[in-house]
């Protein structure tokens, strides 16, 4: 009989436990503390024990009674605290979002590479995109004829005005109006007459770089370039530079980067060379400073160009150019 | 340009396998962009041995062979069926087991041919792709180690072919023997030329029968013929075939073959003439005049610009100098005896004409970047030679070369030390001479005399970049350090634009980058003046440059309304092209533009959706010009606008000029766009914004004292505007009232029905003191009575 008590109790605090709901907390109640409940039932076990037995009996079910009452008490108490506290604010529902602006993607990465030049000592300078042909080519050392236009097909207004086809014309622009020394870099949009697709688009941004002054080789190109790689891809990505021809720069180099994804190890991305090629830079072209009046005898400088949207593409892992200038809000949330 | 690795190493010899070359190449500025085996991929090919032949049950044609592949006794034999009929016992070849992958992705299977199984392939080399057809499968001339795979052994024995894109300034390079000279720098290999000898014919002199005028010297600097009589025209030798077909030409004949052979070998341009089809004896080389048209072998009829090199014969021309032959005189199968041209044209002439005619050929690509004018006459004795023993012409005794005016050698001053100057370098001075011999380049008391095919070279920094190349710039110093200077500019015009930008992403705004290209009927309608069109459009979606960022923007709306994307914030900051001009490049300022459409906010549980009306884009504009401290603007009412409708926009003044348009935008601009929900936004003139922001922010001190807030329901009439009484009750409230805000605008039947009511909340302050009730009071009163006289207004009861 006492066994029965100890049973009852047992049972009580382990449904207890599991109470989630306000029907629970009632199905408890009545379950053990209700008019049939097993409390109430326990009661007429009075009637078969032996009258010695019927005092102690009658204390341990009081004791029972008393214990289960008191802790159903507190429990009914605490759940409806809690369910007062959930029912005023549900802390789970998503929040109110103001409107979020970003910058475009393309606008982040040329952020980024004027603080690194900034931060080397650079200027940063700005031209028109829609040029004279003297500016885009005659001053930088491609006469008309010249077989290096065909490199780059150009977009013209009418047979002297043109859409700069490279950020180069701002190289000339500015060496018009001061004198060397000069340190500068210059972002801007570019144009080629190229059939857009995934990977071409007619128009995109670079960023020139020019820096004039006496004693600049090209190992100040070297440095200042490995500074930049080190600085917007990490220390580990080597430079390499390799000859190759532009008609404003001598000697004139292609510059290529560590592939950023396999840091050089070799991937698909890099076609398993471990480099992706960059750009184009030099050294100025004695013909370039005649053209603007400095003294190539005095003054030697170096220029170089990179694609912004290129670098982003890198940086990103975009794979096809189009993306950018589609703005779908869900790709421009992305950054 | 496509070079065969084998074809070099007829002149060189090279010690490096092609992927070293290649790398090697590069480095020197040949880039390779890509090595491509001539032995196409296949995989699972292993030698074999065949141990039995036998006639297949079925059929007669067949065999059924056992082949191993393992000297292991125990391994396992393949029964393989072969329909080749020189299959023999004892024979190693080459064995494709199951799973192999042949070139074009055939795979083999276990197959059942004729109920006989065949557990693989005995390939011929026209299975392998080796060649064009085979007569019966391969069988190896020598004992080849059982399991062998045999693709890494072919790769290495066949052709590599090296893709270089040869830059504009390297016409040497566009030959096999200019690759193999650049090699012979880099490498300190020598170089095998080939040994010509012409079997001049001692009877007939091509003096006889020919005679060359130049009378366009300008465009033609040389002129050499040869004379070849009684060819056969036939097929050319496979060699010379494979060589073409190696670097990508189509064999013809004899005759057409070798001069491309010549061409490909040395990088001259030749060409043939039948000459009996000439009327001659006269060549004339002489610039067209307008009008002229001329019918080039491939049979297209061509208006010639003026000033084009022309080679004419007696009566007419015969082909365009340097760009193409023409038909009335092109080898035919029926030629017996030829005229070789090898001569030097301008290259400026050649690069001007191929463009106006929109024609490009292998000769006309080396001679617009510059051919070597003292290679004419060996390039002409090669293919004479040839001539003479693939196409059994006899060759006529001479050469017939006019060349008026020698070119002289080029000479260019050169001090070593610049070298150094300009690559940071520290090399010495012998090193630096020793470096350009090498590439046949002598100097000599501060002169270096280069090589005439070298026509890239022009100057000193032509040279330091030669000393560079050889040296390989991985191996040019690099200098961690620089001097940077103090005393630059400090105003930088980008900052600002950052700074734009930058307060509109704070107001919630997308930053958006478009297309300056549009369609001229979507830029049209944004622009009164002369818009900016291209000469030579890459379509029509891309003629007209943009004279607003509008209509590039509402492509983007549209592009994401058609996915979906319906609430929409963007902004874009940019050049417009306004007011074209023949003379100078047309205004380009930067504009700034806002779009907006959708919801208020993205639609939630906690609010409902809420489309944007007009007070939202002017809300955006408000905070805009406070965020940038515009100074001096104002809005203006404005209904003249083509692309704002006419009763929702306003205009933003500052000092007095229109700097930008804001407001809805016209439902008939917008469904050009195809949109069909309404679209709000703003425009505003960068530069004008950027004159009139404010650049000396000076603190104003925070009142310490109480201040005092009245309410005012003023009643005026509908048509007087809420911007006018906010106006009035600035200029009258004076320093004393710090705020005023508009809680409530009522039109309804409380009050008569041509009235509105506003519910204007003031509040006075002072930086001095606490002011009085009867203070306020007075300018209270003093707003009221001002209002009452000039807008007849009075206060709600
Ligand atoms: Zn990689």
């Amino acid at each position: 009989m006492f066994e029965e008590v100890e049973k009852i109790k047992k049972a009580y605090f382990e449904d207890a436990k599991k109470v989630k709901t306000s029907d629970d907390v009632e199905k408890l109640r009545i379950k053990y503390l209700g008019r049939k409940g097993a409390v109430s039932s326990a009661f007429t076990m009075m009637e078969e024990v032996p009258n010695d037995k019927k005092p102690m009996l009658g204390k341990a079910l009081n004791q029972l009674k008393t214990e289960l009452e008191n802790h159903f008490a507190t429990l009914q108490q605490e759940f409806k605290a809690s369910l007062n506290k959930r029912e005023t604010i549900d802390l789970t529902l998503p929040g109110r979002k103001p409107n979020t602006g970003r910058k475009h993607p393309i606008a982040q990465v040329e952020d980024e590479i004027k603080t690194i030049f900034k931060g080397l000592g650079f200027v940063v300078e700005d031209g028109p995109e829609i040029e004279n042909d003297f500016y885009n080519f005659e001053a930088l050392n491609i006469p008309k004829s010249h077989p290096a236009r065909d490199m780059q097909d150009t977009l013209y207004i009418n047979d002297d005005i043109v859409l700069r086809t490279h950020t180069s014309p701002v190289q000339i622009r500015v060496m018009e109006k001061k004198q060397p020394p000069v340190r500068m870099i210059a972002p801007g949009r570019v144009y080629r007459r190229d059939t857009p697709d995934a990977t071409h688009s007619p128009f995109f941004h670079q960023v020139e770089g020019l820096v004039v002054d006496k004693d600049i080789s090209f190992a100040d190109l070297k440095g200042v370039i490995e500074a930049f790689a080190h600085r917007m891809f990490g220390k580990d990505i080597k430079v390499r530079f390799r000859p190759s021809f532009f008609p404003f720069t001598e000697p004139s180099a292609e510059y290529d980067f560590n592939c950023v994804f396999c840091r050089g190890q070799g991937c698909r991305v890099c076609k398993q060379t471990g480099w992706i090629e960059i750009s184009g830079a030099g050294m100025v072209h004695p013909n370039v400073f005649r053209a603007v009046g400095y003294d190539p005898e005095i003054y030697s400088g170096y220029a170089f160009g990179m694609g912004i949207d290129r670098i982003a593409m890198l940086k990103f892992d975009i794979d096809g150019i189009r993306t950018f200038f589609e703005n779908d809000i869900r790709f421009l949330t992305q950054f | 340009m496509k070079v065969s690795y084998k074809w070099l190493k007829d002149y060189i010899d090279i010690k490096q396998s092609p992927a070293e070359l290649a790398d090697a190449l590069t480095e020197a500025g040949l880039e390779v962009e890509e090595l491509i085996p001539q032995v196409p991929y296949f995989n699972g090919v292993i030698a074999g041995k065949v141990t039995e032949v036998a006639k297949h049950p079925n059929a007669d044609k067949l065999s059924v062979c056992k082949v191993i592949t393992s000297q292991n006794e125990k391994a396992e034999e393949h029964q393989v069926i072969c329909g080749a009929p020189n299959v023999a016992e004892g024979q190693y070849i080459p064995f494709a087991a199951v799973g192999a992958t042949l070139p074009k992705g055939f795979k083999i299977k276990k197959v059942k041919i004729r109920g006989v199984t065949s557990s693989g392939m005995i390939c011929s080399k026209e299975e392998l792709g080796l060649e064009s057809s085979s007569e019966g499968i391969w069988a190896f001339d020598e004992p080849t180690p059982l399991g062998t795979d045999i693709y890494p052994l072919l790769k290495d024995k066949e052709d590599y072919i090296l893709d270089i894109a040869v830059t504009p300034n390297r016409p040497d390079c566009l030959s096999i023997i200019g690759v193999a000279r650049e090699i012979a720098a880099l490498t300190g290999n020598a170089l095998h030329l080939p040994d010509i000898n012409v079997p001049d014919e001692k009877n007939k002199s091509a003096q006889d029968l020919i005679h060359i005028a130049i009378e366009d010297a300008s465009g033609c600097h040389r002129y050499a013929a040869r004379i070849i009589s009684d060819v056969t025209i036939d097929e050319s030798p496979t060699w010379i075939q494979k060589r073409l077909e190696a670097v990508g030409l189509r064999p013809i004949n004899n005759v057409v073959d070798i001069t491309n052979f010549v061409l490909m070998e040395m990088g001259h341009p030749l060409h043939a003439f039948d000459m009996d089809r000439l009327k001659g004896p006269e060549i004339n080389v002489r610039s067209s005049s307008p009008g002229d048209t001329f019918t080039t072998l491939d049979d297209k009829e061509r208006v010639l610009p003026e000033n084009t090199v022309m080679i004419c014969d007696n009566t007419q021309p015969v082909a365009i100098g340097g760009i193409m032959g023409g038909q009335n005189s092109e080898v035919t199968a029926a030629t017996r005896n030829i005229l070789l041209e090898s001569a030097y044209f301008k290259p400026e002439r050649i690069a001007v004409a191929s463009k106006k005619l929109g024609l490009t050929s292998d000769a006309s690509q080396r001679f617009e970047r510059g051919a070597d004018i003292e290679n004419i006459i060996t390039a002409l004795n090669r293919a004479a030679s040839l001539l003479a023993e693939y196409a059994h012409g006899k060759v006529l005794q001479g050469v017939v070369d006019e060349y008026p005016r020698k070119h002289p050698q080029k000479k260019v001053s050169f001090r070593p030390e610049q070298v150094n100057r300009l690559l940071g370098s520290s090399f010495e001075d012998s090193f630096i001479i020793d470096t350009l011999k090498r590439l046949q380049l002598n100097y000599k008391n501060g002169v270096v005399e280069v090589p005439s095919f070298r026509v890239d070279i022009a100057q000193e920094a032509d040279l330091v970049e030669e000393v560079a190349r050889l040296v390989n710039y991985s191996n040019l110093p690099s200098k961690q350090y620089t001097n940077i200077q103090y005393d630059v500019e400090t105003y930088s015009k980008e900052e600002e634009l950052s700074f734009l930008k930058t307060k509109l992403i704070e107001l919630g705004m997308m930053e958006i980058v478009t297309n300056s290209m549009l369609k001229n009927l979507e830029a049209k309608p944004f622009y009164d003046g002369n818009l900016v069109h291209i000469m030579n459009p890459i379509s029509d979606d891309m003629t007209t440059m943009r004279p607003s960022l509008i209509p590039g923007m509402l492509k983007t709306l549209a592009y994401n309304i058609n996915r979906s994307n319906n609430d929409l914030k963007i902004f874009e900051l940019g050049r417009v092209f306004l007011n074209y001009r023949v003379k100078d490049i047309p205004e380009q300022p930067y504009r700034l533009a806002v779009v907006m459409t959708g919801n208020r906010f993205e639609e939630n549980w906690a609010a409902p959706g809420e489309l944007i009306d007009f007070y939202d884009i002017k809300g955006i504009l408000e905070s805009f010009v406070e965020k940038i401290f515009l100074d001096n603007f104002q809005f203006i009412l404005y209904d003249a606008s083509n692309i704002f409708s006419a009763n929702e926009t306003i205009a933003l003044q500052a000092n007095e000029k229109i700097i930008g348009y804001c407001g809805r935008l016209n439902e008939a601009v917008t469904s050009h766009f195809d949109i069909d929900v309404p679209v709000y936004g703003f425009e505003i003139d960068v530069n004008s914004m950027l004159q009139y922001m404010r650049t000396d922010r000076r603190y104003q001190p925070v009142s310490r004292y109480p201040f005092s807030e009245r309410d005012m329901a003023i009643v005026i009439d509908r048509r007087i505007n809420a911007g006018d009484i906010l106006k009035l009750v600035k200029e009258e409230g004076g320093h004393l009232l710090q705020r005023v805000k508009i809680f409530d605008v009522y039109r309804g039947d409380k009050i008569p029905e041509d009235k509105q009511s506003l519910a204007i909340r003031l509040r006075f302050q002072s930086n001095e003191r606490t002011l009085s009730d009867s203070e306020v009071d007075a300018v209270f009163t003093r707003i009221v009575n001002k209002a009452k006289q000039k807008y007849n207004a009075y206060l709600r009861k």
